[in-house]
């Protein structure tokens, strides 16, 4: 079952969750080259500090800050029952 | 004390990370109204993760959903260990200004939005967490079933009676926002007729609003100038007493400039 | 003797070997509603010429004809002072055989006037043009206004071929393109589509970030006392110039202000300041719309100038030497207040001086408006992906969360620090949207070198790199 929180507007990306049995996090953005590594960083520490690894994360990023980015992954956790 | 109270929609990104940038003196960071029902859990947790990570200088409220809307308690604790300056609390009453009090130790602005609210409004106000009261007057006209209009005549009397209670209080009466986003002539026209009934501030829904709510609830350059005058007389005489421009001034003057220059300061015109 | 006139291109090409002249010019003021590039080009393109070498003054997306022969590998340099599009992408991702050479509008005409760039034949839309060949744009079915970029191309290349679909009887009494200069007149249908030619504005912005940009501009404008009686200014016809240039006309209603001359690219908005007398003369190198074309043609105060008129350092008339504000925009810029508003950060082309680094090299105070992020991605870099503008040209940049005052400009930043404005470093200013954005990393650039940019002194400011 797939999960998504936030939207594709400017500032925002979009988190979709997918089953998965190891930790896979795929992002793609309009910054890539600029912030990639940085988006990907956010997720896998917010997924760190939940203790969640058994989950796919997609990132569609229309250039949001990493409050944003960490935000829309919580709500996703929240919204599929990987996290309280 | 704040003369623009900005609303910011609280799951739009590009709005929230801007809050500051709009020259308001607060912004009230939106879970209710301006949030879709499916989407109350991602606002809740975008403000949240800004605050936590972010902060302006500006004062911060955040509206959290009613006492009745399911979304309370969990719209308090998101927020709650964060360094805002109050909850905005819609359809303000009595009882539901004891349930936020019990679950939070912030300051509380109620939003008075339906008759019974403009009739509790002191019993509301007086709470000592409450801490001024705010103006709905787009759903208090759809309660009562009649139209809201430009020139306010239908408000009129509630703004009046709003303002003596908060008065009364010594507390701030926040107006109800203006509505038409591109009228800012009917802004000012708004604006001043709350100002002269006794409001001390207005509320927002867009960020052009500001600048003229700043303006009208402000204190005015020619006022600025006058405090200044009595200030530098005063220091100047070391009299308890004086005379400046044919009138005598006395401490409680002298005081009030006081105020009036510190609020300028605040507001950036000195 | 007066020009010789066709009544076709297939007729013209009877009288030129479309063979032998490889340096073609073109102006741009039919901006995206030009029918004459691609009509002339398509005779390139059908000939199979070769080793060509261009230079139109800008290319435009609606240029298609020219990519076409860039994929048919025909051309082998090109020289222009601004590109976006499809044609632009083109050479960002292949390079040319030549060198792609960005100019500026003042140093193109320069070039041209100095016998440096060799111009073998010109063709140069005129909207309107007298029974000798005489020209103006402000007239005609597909009017355009100032045919300012067309000058020096006009008088100095070995062979002048106007383009136009409408013959005056009357002679015109003060051209823009002088009938002597001329050697041919092609007649044809229709020079371009008024819909693309005409829609060079933009509106006021009403976006809040740019509405609190450009009321931080005023006021540091107002604060280092540049709105005075007589200032003269320029600015783009951006949202965020067009909404600066609103709120200064509102404060000289207020106080009584007449500014003495607008020089640059003319608005309808510009020509509502000369009507209303606020301004008291236009100087029009190019019209962005229908009502800055219909005032040129009406009002004596609203007067054409050739480029090299406006913004030719070697020219004893230099309107912008005695400019005294000018707005400008950046795509990005640097610590060392250097401008780009030639490439995005990936290095691709997305634009080009213009009149950019003409007026930042000569106005009295030269006030960048920005947001400070879009989106992302900062504003500021440590340094700027290509030099469009140098940084010692560049005095204050204004962002909606703080203005940065350039370090030699000590007398505006005392002007400034009086006030309650936001005032801060360059560096702080960074250190803000990283704040926020964090640092981005920068893409690579391609190794190939493709293009360079020079000024209007010819300094060669930076390289362009192809598209990794």
């Amino acid at each position: 079952m797939n999960v998504t929180a936030g939207t594709y507007e400017s500032s925002d990306c979009l988190i979709r969750l997918s089953p998965s049995t190891t930790r896979k996090v795929i992002v793609e953005s309009i910054v890539f080259d600029q912030f990639g590594d940085a988006i990907q960083r956010v997720l896998n520490d917010t997924l760190d500090q939940y203790g969640v690894s058994a989950v796919q994360v997609e990132c569609f990023d229309k250039g949001a800050l990493d409050y944003t980015v960490r935000a829309r992954l919580i709500t996703a956790l929240k919204r599929g029952g990987y996290i309280e | 004390m704040s003369r623009s109270y900005l609303f910011i929609p609280g799951n739009t990104p590009s709005m929230i990370q801007s809050h500051d940038v709009y020259d308001s003196d607060a912004v009230i960071l939106d879970l209710e109204d301006s949030v879709a029902v499916y989407d109350k859990d991602a606002a809740r947790e975008l403000v949240r993760s800004f605050l936590a990570a972010h902060r302006g200088n500006v004062e911060v409220f955040v509206r959290i959903n009613d006492v009745d809307s399911g979304h309370f308690h969990r719209d308090v604790s998101a927020v709650d260990d964060l360094a805002i300056n109050g909850y905005v609390l819609p359809k303000a009453n009595p009882q539901a200004i004891d349930a936020l009090a019990k679950a939070c130790n912030h300051p509380i602005l109620p939003i008075i939005e339906d008759p019974q609210a403009v009739l509790d409004a002191y019993a509301i106000v007086r709470h000592p967490q409450v801490k001024g009261a705010i103006l709905g007057a787009e759903d208090l006209t759809k309660e009562m079933m009649i139209e809201r209009t430009s020139d306010g005549i239908e408000i009129h009397h509630v703004r009046s009676h709003l303002a003596l209670v908060c008065h009364a209080l010594q507390k701030p009466f926040i107006d109800t926002p203006w509505t038409v986003v591109d009228d800012l002539d009917g802004l000012a026209k708004d604006a001043s007729l709350a100002r002269s009934l006794g409001a001390t501030g207005k509320a927002a829904i867009h960020p052009n609003h500001v600048a003229l709510i700043n303006d009208l609830f402000g204190p005015s350059e020619s006022a600025i100038r006058d405090a200044e005058r009595i200030l530098a007389k005063a220091s100047e005489t070391g009299k308890g007493a004086f005379r400046l421009d044919g009138k005598m001034i006395d401490e409680p003057i002298v005081e009030k400039a006081r105020r009036l220059i510190a609020a300028a300061a605040r507001y950036n015109k000195r | 003797m007066p020009p010789v006139f066709c009544h076709s291109l297939e007729e013209l090409f009877q009288h030129i070997d479309i063979h032998k002249h490889k340096h073609l010019s073109f102006h741009h003021h039919l901006r995206n509603g030009d029918f004459v590039m691609n009509t002339v080009l398509r005779h390139y393109r059908d000939e199979q010429v070769e080793g060509l070498h261009l230079h139109p003054s800008s290319i435009f997306p609606s240029y298609t004809m020219l990519l076409e022969l860039l994929e048919r590998g025909q051309i082998a340099s090109v020289t222009t002072n601004y590109l976006n599009g499809p044609v632009a992408q083109w050479i960002s991702e292949h390079g040319l055989p030549g060198e792609l050479k960005m100019q500026t509008h003042g140093g193109r005409a320069r070039s041209i006037i100095d016998g440096r760039d060799r111009i073998d034949v010109a063709y140069l839309a005129a909207p309107a043009v007298d029974a000798m060949g005489n020209a103006v744009g402000y007239l005609g079915q597909h009017r355009c206004g100032s045919l300012g970029y067309a000058v020096a191309d006009s008088q100095h290349a070995g062979i002048t071929v106007l383009v136009t679909d409408t013959v005056l009887s009357d002679p015109i009494t003060d051209p823009e393109i002088q009938g002597v200069d001329v050697d041919y007149v092609v007649i044809v249908d229709a020079i371009g589509d008024p819909d693309g030619i005409v829609s060079g504005t933009t509106s006021i912005t009403t976006h809040p970030i740019g509405v609190r940009i450009a009321s931080l501009t005023v006021a540091a404008l107002d604060a280092i006392g540049a709105i005075r009686e007589g200032f003269s200014f320029q600015s783009g016809a951006g949202g965020v110039s067009l909404r600066v240039t609103d709120e200064l006309s509102k404060i000289m209603r207020q106080r009584h202000i007449t500014a003495s001359f607008f020089s640059g690219g003319i608005t309808g908005h510009h020509v509502a300041m000369l009507e209303a007398g606020l301004v008291d003369r236009l100087y029009d190198v190019q019209c962005f719309d229908l009502a800055a074309v219909d005032s040129l043609a009406r009002n004596d105060r609203h007067i054409p100038i050739s480029a090299s008129r406006y913004a030719n350092p070697a020219d004893p008339d230099q309107v912008i030497a005695d400019l005294d504000v000018v707005i400008l925009g950046a795509t990005e810029v640097d610590l060392d207040f250097n401008v780009n508003v030639t490439t995005d950060s990936h290095g691709v082309l997305i634009g080009g001086s213009g009149g950019h680094s003409d007026t930042a090299s000569e106005s009295q105070v030269t006030v960048i408006v920005s947001p400070l992020m879009r989106g992302r991605l900062p504003l500021i870099k440590d340094r700027v992906t290509t030099i469009t503008t140098k940084g010692e040209h560049v005095d204050l940049i204004v962002t909606e969360r703080g203005i940065a005052v350039h370090p030699e400009r000590v007398d505006l930043k005392a002007k400034l620090e009086q006030t309650t404005l936001p005032v801060m470093t360059i560096e702080t200013l960074q250190a803000i949207a990283h704040s926020y954005t964090g640092k981005p990393v920068d893409p690579p650039l391609g190794e190939r070198i493709i293009g360079v940019v020079e000024d209007r002194t010819y300094e060669i400011l930076d390289n362009i790199h192809q598209k990794k």
